[in-house]
């Protein structure tokens, strides 16, 4: 009996049981490396092409500084809702988190960007500004001077017969100088941006 | 310290008790804290315990964007936990308003506007973990020594 109640006593009272019973036993307070997290810096520098700014679904998560040696991308805690869009859509790789750039190369997935000119016909007085003020095109025709007009069918747009005609939308850079400098807001620049992703090599599924 | 505060301090850190509420949200936070009960993180082996009734709380978990049906509930839902007490705000919503943020809307985040918050857990939604961090980490700095502190 005494020899009974003893070795249950000693069963239930092992030190390692206690141990388990009022501490802690499962340690789940660690972050597995392959946590979707804030995105954080790779250290490859930023060139501010705003891919992030503009694919970011949170409102107020991201911005781009310009901090003393560089611009920088700067993640909100408190907006950011940590969906990684910013880190795939980023041509440069400036940021990462979890396994979104490796995946990324895996898949060949990229984010792409285009640009649409749209002209109202009935805001737009011919005056050429648009034409005039394009910095690609004034690389592409330097002659082209107030007016729009240009003899180069290189250029984004130019003015012909009173109208101005978009020649190669696809040459746009959307810094929206043009759409500025419009008297009548007639013309407006549409940013597009829509995922890829390249075929796997060697047949995939 | 005394001996009694230190066997306090000793005791109340095991049993922290826990209400939530929530001020209009889109329900992912609430699944994480739920989340927190579940086996896999088991929010009761650190001796903190569920129970949704403020008047034996010591922890306010805030989630949700603060809707105007809160204005005359939350002040008075946060009065009636008994000190030493302390409030978390989880998730973006209480901290920024997140995706329900725009301009015009109801809501009327941050909510430590409205009520003193102790730890803000930024995510959309947080992880279990991280708002098991937050809890634990408020613990050790709200409750050590309180009554010490008051005096
Ligand atoms: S992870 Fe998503 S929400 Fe956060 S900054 Fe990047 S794009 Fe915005
Ligand atoms: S957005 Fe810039 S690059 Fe594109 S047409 Fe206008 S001025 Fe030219
Ligand atoms: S922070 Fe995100 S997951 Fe949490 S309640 Fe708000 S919208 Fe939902």
């Amino acid at each position: 009996m005494a020899a009974s109640i003893i070795w249950y006593l000693r069963e239930f009272f092992r030190p390692g049981w206690l141990k388990k019973f009022l501490f802690a036993k499962t340690a789940p307070l660690t972050t597995p490396p392959y946590f979707r997290d804030f995105p954080e810096p790779t250290g490859k520098p930023c060139q501010h092409a705003l891919f992030c700014m503009m694919v970011c679904p949170a409102p107020g998560a991201i911005d781009v500084v310009m901090e003393e040696d560089g611009w920088r991308p700067r993640i909100h805690k408190g907006h950011c809702i940590r969906c990684g869009l910013c880190v795939e859509a980023c041509p440069n790789g400036v940021l990462r988190s979890g396994r979104i750039l490796e995946t990324r190369k895996a898949e060949g997935t990229a984010f792409i960007v285009t640009f649409r000119i749209s002209i109202d016909p009935d805001l737009c007085t011919g005056c050429g500004n648009c034409a005039t003020s394009c910095p690609v095109n004034k690389q592409l025709d330097p002659q082209i001077g107030a007016g729009g007009h240009s003899s180069n069918d290189e250029v984004i747009m130019r003015v012909l017969d009173g109208d101005v005609h978009v020649l190669h939308e696809e040459k746009c850079t959307g810094c929206k100088t043009c759409e500025v400098s419009c008297p009548t807001r007639a013309i407006q620049i549409a940013r597009i941006l829509e995922g890829t992703q390249q075929p796997q090599k060697g047949g995939g599924q | 310290m005394s001996i009694l505060q230190t066997i306090k301090d000793k005791v109340r850190s095991r049993s922290i008790h826990v209400s939530y509420v929530d001020l209009g949200s889109c329900n992912g936070c609430d699944i994480e804290v739920l989340a927190c009960l579940a086996p896999r993180y088991d929010i009761e082996q650190y001796g903190i315990y569920v129970h949704n009734n403020p008047r034996e709380a010591d922890v306010l978990i805030v989630i949700g964007a603060y809707t105007p049906g809160w204005q005359e509930k939350l002040t008075p839902l946060w009065e009636k936990i008994p000190d030493p007490k302390a409030a978390i705000a989880v998730g973006n919503c209480p901290i920024s308003g997140c995706c329900f943020n725009r301009r015009g809307a109801y809501i009327d985040p941050p909510v430590s506007k409205h009520i003193p918050v102790a730890a803000e857990v930024p995510g959309c939604p947080p992880r279990p973990t991280e708002i098991l961090a937050a809890i634990l980490s408020v613990r050790d700095a709200v409750f050590a020594n309180w009554e010490g502190r008051q005096r």
